[in-house]
């Protein structure tokens, strides 16, 4: 029975192959799991095949994570769906023959929701894991890392987590880009509260761009002035409507304490 | 001499409260289990009657040796009129079947309801021999329940014990030994209620779980639910939710324990999801908010919290739930919102959850547990907890490593906080509050960075670093640039020159604010006297009995009217009369 599915995993197994390949032979052993009731694991499986689904599935999902940067619109919800698709065995205690890729395919998924934003699904996630054993692991302690950073704001120590090479492994890498982009932004928007003006050279080093022509274009892109080698922010619009209502709603206020007087007295 | 024997309900109640007290304090000091501690509080949960006054004048019966030990004491004078322990409890079980005869009679939940608030008084009395008595008695050999009750007998491990029926003769040669025995055999030669069936075997689970059999608990738990689930009586629900509620407790203590995902307590969920949908189409108020409850609580164990968040928006918490269930909900739906880091919901149901938490000492560890996570979440929140919270001579001691939490978030001491992280981690890890804990760095350094804004005019980011044991000025001024756009300080930065600038504060006064918090206090007020008037009973009928009296005064009136119209009546007396009304 398993005879079948040994030649795919081996394939599979190669972390060049290309990703219509990988997706075709992924396709195939699916439906020969569904057919053989082992894509979830429930009390008909036969356990000899459970470690086997389990493997296949991770490696699904690893190689959907890289092909992410070439496929992103498919494969990134394609890891979403392996991940989904793996929690049941982790549960069940199913053990496959990768050992550290549980741990690898969780931390990538934390990474996943923290440059999606989706904070509370990641510490949903962390408390499951339990905090105390994750902080060590060496895929598990990365997407932690670099969630307390981003929630403190030490984005200096974020970008030398990507730059130099702390990240764990090559599929971790993926992310880099889209979490530089992303504290880019964070640091641009606290900047434009923050301060009056800042000089071109220094903003350099201050967004993580590479040149001074970044600079302006960044500068552009976000409707900032650039006049004289500084750059100047545009007052943000704050008008004084929400001052208006004041009144509104204090009128508001105290005819409902006017009514509810009324029912009580 | 005769105080010495139990008496009747409360003050049974005070001396098992005041053991329960203490142990509970020396949970909190020995380091068990938190989960051990927080179930015990949930079964405390229920019993809420006031202390009595007789409690000083007796020793209270501690446990099932005490007992015995009495029992030989009254051997000894067997002159003296006493009721025997064994026979008294027995008597105090089989009270509480007419209690729940009343209860099917007139269709009234009160009755059940005191019938299982006795539970906590026969508890520490309870003997395998005394159940398999009562049961004995209970049940005739012949009847369609024999089976039932041969299940009771077998999970006390009393299965040789014989029925009723089957010594009936004997009875009548040996003219029965304790008088109650006549009267209940005279009256009990009707059909048993299913409900004694249910409260009996109430009674075997939680001898069961006293007597820590938890896996013939768990066994003895399953048939029951099985039993409970082909029964469709409405005055049934109270009785099933609290065998729901110690079946799940059973198989929370079987091995492997909660935190792993292999835990027995996944295998239970699908029979509480199916007492839950049978109980949402009845309409059963009781069994679905414990079994909600219950549901949450399993979910929480294992961590899986998104199930949990499910299972919360796609179910209704009944509104008109007992006040223990609704406290308890509270509190674990505020756990997830904490840990979905929406910490304003978090705080409002906590805050909801402690208020809700019976006052009295009995709920002690759940209040306890209640005011630790809504400790955390307000300092989660920027808020900084009052004083009086700790010092409640109830909390004070449990409370005190997150007293030193508090005392390091508010002065923003970046150091102080890691060693009481390090110190005390494992009390932490026990609450579950360790990785909400965690969260906190961040707010310990921004006020850290309010505090300095406040003292200074001006600063370098140097300063600021070294202050607040930064890695690097870079970190420093990203974290102080954030903090100014999260709202946290009002300041500027110069990048050239590397200082940060603070602006003069405003007047609160002069805001909105001190509005708002006014609006905030009276709302709540006004909620608090809705509330209350919801909760109040009122007898039925006695508005009718108003309109007759309203009535019958009119037609007084109306009389007086006629008669001074004819002119018997002198003034005063009428003035007398319209005072009498």
């Amino acid at each position: 029975m398993a005879s079948q599915l040994e030649p795919i995993l081996n394939q599979l197994r190669n972390s060049s192959l290309p990703y219509p390949t990988a997706q075709s032979l992924l396709s195939k052993s699916k439906i020969y799991l569904l057919q053989n009731h082992a894509l979830t694991p429930t009390s008909q499986t036969p356990s000899s095949l459970l470690p086997l689904a389990l493997e296949i599935l991770e490696l699904g999902a690893l190689q959907s994570i890289r092909a992410a940067p070439t496929h992103g619109d498919v494969a990134i919800p394609a890891f979403i769906r392996y991940v989904q698709q793996v929690t049941p065995f982790y549960d069940a205690g199913v053990v496959s023959n990768g050992t550290e890729n549980r741990s690898k395919i969780t931390g990538l998924y934390l990474l996943l929701l923290l440059t999606q934003g989706r904070y509370a699904e990641f510490h949903s996630e962390l408390e499951a894991i339990g905090t105390g054993q994750a902080e060590k692991d060496k895929f598990l302690g990365y997407p932690i890392r670099l969630e307390r950073w981003l929630m403190e704001g030490s984005y200096d120590q974020v970008w030398k987590a990507i730059r130099h090479g702390e990240v764990p492994s090559e599929e971790f890498g993926v992310f880099s880009e889209i979490l530089t982009s992303q504290i880019r932004n964070e640091i641009a928007t606290s900047s434009e509260k923050a301060y009056p003006s800042l000089p071109i050279s220094s903003t350099k080093s201050l967004l993580f761009l590479e040149s001074e022509g970044d600079v302006i274009n960044f500068a552009h892109s976000r409707g900032w002035i650039v006049k004289d080698g500084q750059i100047y922010f545009p007052e943000l619009g704050e008008g004084e409507e929400p001052e208006q209502d004041v009144s509104l709603v204090v009128i508001e206020n105290t005819l409902g304490y006017a009514r509810q007087l009324e029912t009580i007295v | 001499m005769p105080g010495k024997t139990p008496d009747k309900e409360p003050v049974e109640n005070g001396g098992y409260r005041g053991g329960k007290d203490i142990e509970m304090k020396d949970k909190d000091e020995a380091s068990s289990l938190k989960h051990k501690g927080k179930k015990g509080d949930d079964e405390k949960m229920t019993v809420v009657v006031p202390p009595s006054k007789k409690q000083s004048s007796q020793p209270p019966p501690n446990d099932v040796d005490g007992d015995v030990a009495m029992d030989e004491a009254d051997q000894a004078d067997d002159g003296e009129l006493k009721v025997d322990p064994v026979v008294q409890t027995i008597n105090d079980i089989k009270g509480n079947f007419a209690l729940l005869d009343r209860a099917v009679a007139l269709f009234d939940a009160r009755f059940s309801l005191r019938a299982l608030r006795s539970i906590s008084s026969i508890r520490k009395r309870l003997t395998p021999d005394i159940l398999a008595q009562v049961i004995a008695e209970t049940y005739q050999s012949g009847s369609s329940r024999a089976h039932i009750a041969s299940q009771l007998l077998a999970a006390v491990g009393k299965g040789d014990v014989q029925l009723r029926g089957q010594s009936a003769e004997m009875e009548v040669d040996g003219e029965p030994k304790a008088p109650a025995k006549n009267g209940a055999s005279k009256k009990e030669s009707k059909e048993v209620l299913p409900e004694a069936d249910i409260f009996l075997a109430i009674l075997v689970q939680v001898y069961l779980y006293d007597s820590k059999k938890f896996r013939e608990g768990a066994e003895f738990s399953r048939f029951l639910c099985d039993h409970i689930h082909s029964l469709n009586r409405r005055t049934l629900d109270s009785l099933s939710a609290k065998v729901y509620f110690y079946y799940s407790l059973f198989f929370e203590q079987l091995s492997p324990l909660p935190h792993t995902s292999q835990s027995p307590l996944v295998s239970i969920r699908p029979t509480l999801l199916a007492a839950l949908r049978t109980a949402v189409l009845r309409k059963d108020i009781d069994i679905q908010s414990s079994v909600i409850v219950i549901l949450l609580r399993n979910y929480l164990a294992t961590s899986h919290i998104s199930q949990a968040d499910l299972l919360v928006s796609h179910t209704q918490f009944p509104e008109n739930a007992a006040n223990n269930q609704v406290a308890r909900f509270l509190y674990y739906l505020g756990r997830i919102r904490a840990i979905q880091l929406r910490y304003t919901e978090a705080h409002e149901h906590l805050t909801g959850a402690t208020r809700k938490a019976p006052s009295s000492a009995c709920a002690l560890g759940f209040s306890q547990t209640a005011t630790k996570l809504l400790l955390v979440v307000e300092l989660l929140m920027g808020d900084i907890p009052e004083r009086a919270v700790f010092r409640q001579p109830t909390m004070e001691q449990a409370l005190l490593p997150y007293f030193q939490l508090v005392g390091a978030v508010r002065v923003g001491d970046l150091d102080a906080f890691e060693n009481i992280i390090a110190e005390h981690g494992d009390v932490f890890r026990r609450d579950d509050t360790y990785s909400l804990i965690l969260r906190l760095r961040q707010n310990v350094i921004k006020t850290g960075i309010r505090m300095m804004s406040l003292s200074y005019s001006r600063i370098s980011l140097r300063d600021i670093c070294i202050r607040l044991h930064l890695g690097s000025e870079e970190s420093a001024e990203y974290i102080v640039a954030k903090a100014i756009r999260d709202g946290v300080i009002e300041a500027t930065l110069d990048r050239e020159h590397g200082f940060m600038r603070s602006k003069e504060i405003g007047d609160v006064y002069a805001t909105r604010e001190p509005g708002e918090a006014f609006h905030e206090r009276i709302q709540a007020c006004l909620a608090l006297h809705d509330e209350s008037v919801k909760a109040m009973r009122f007898p039925m009928n006695q508005h009718r009995l108003e309109l007759k009296n309203a009535q019958e005064a009119r037609e007084r009136e109306r009389e007086m009217v006629k008669e001074i119209q004819e002119g018997d009546l002198d003034d005063d007396d009428l003035g007398g009369d319209f005072e009498g009304m």
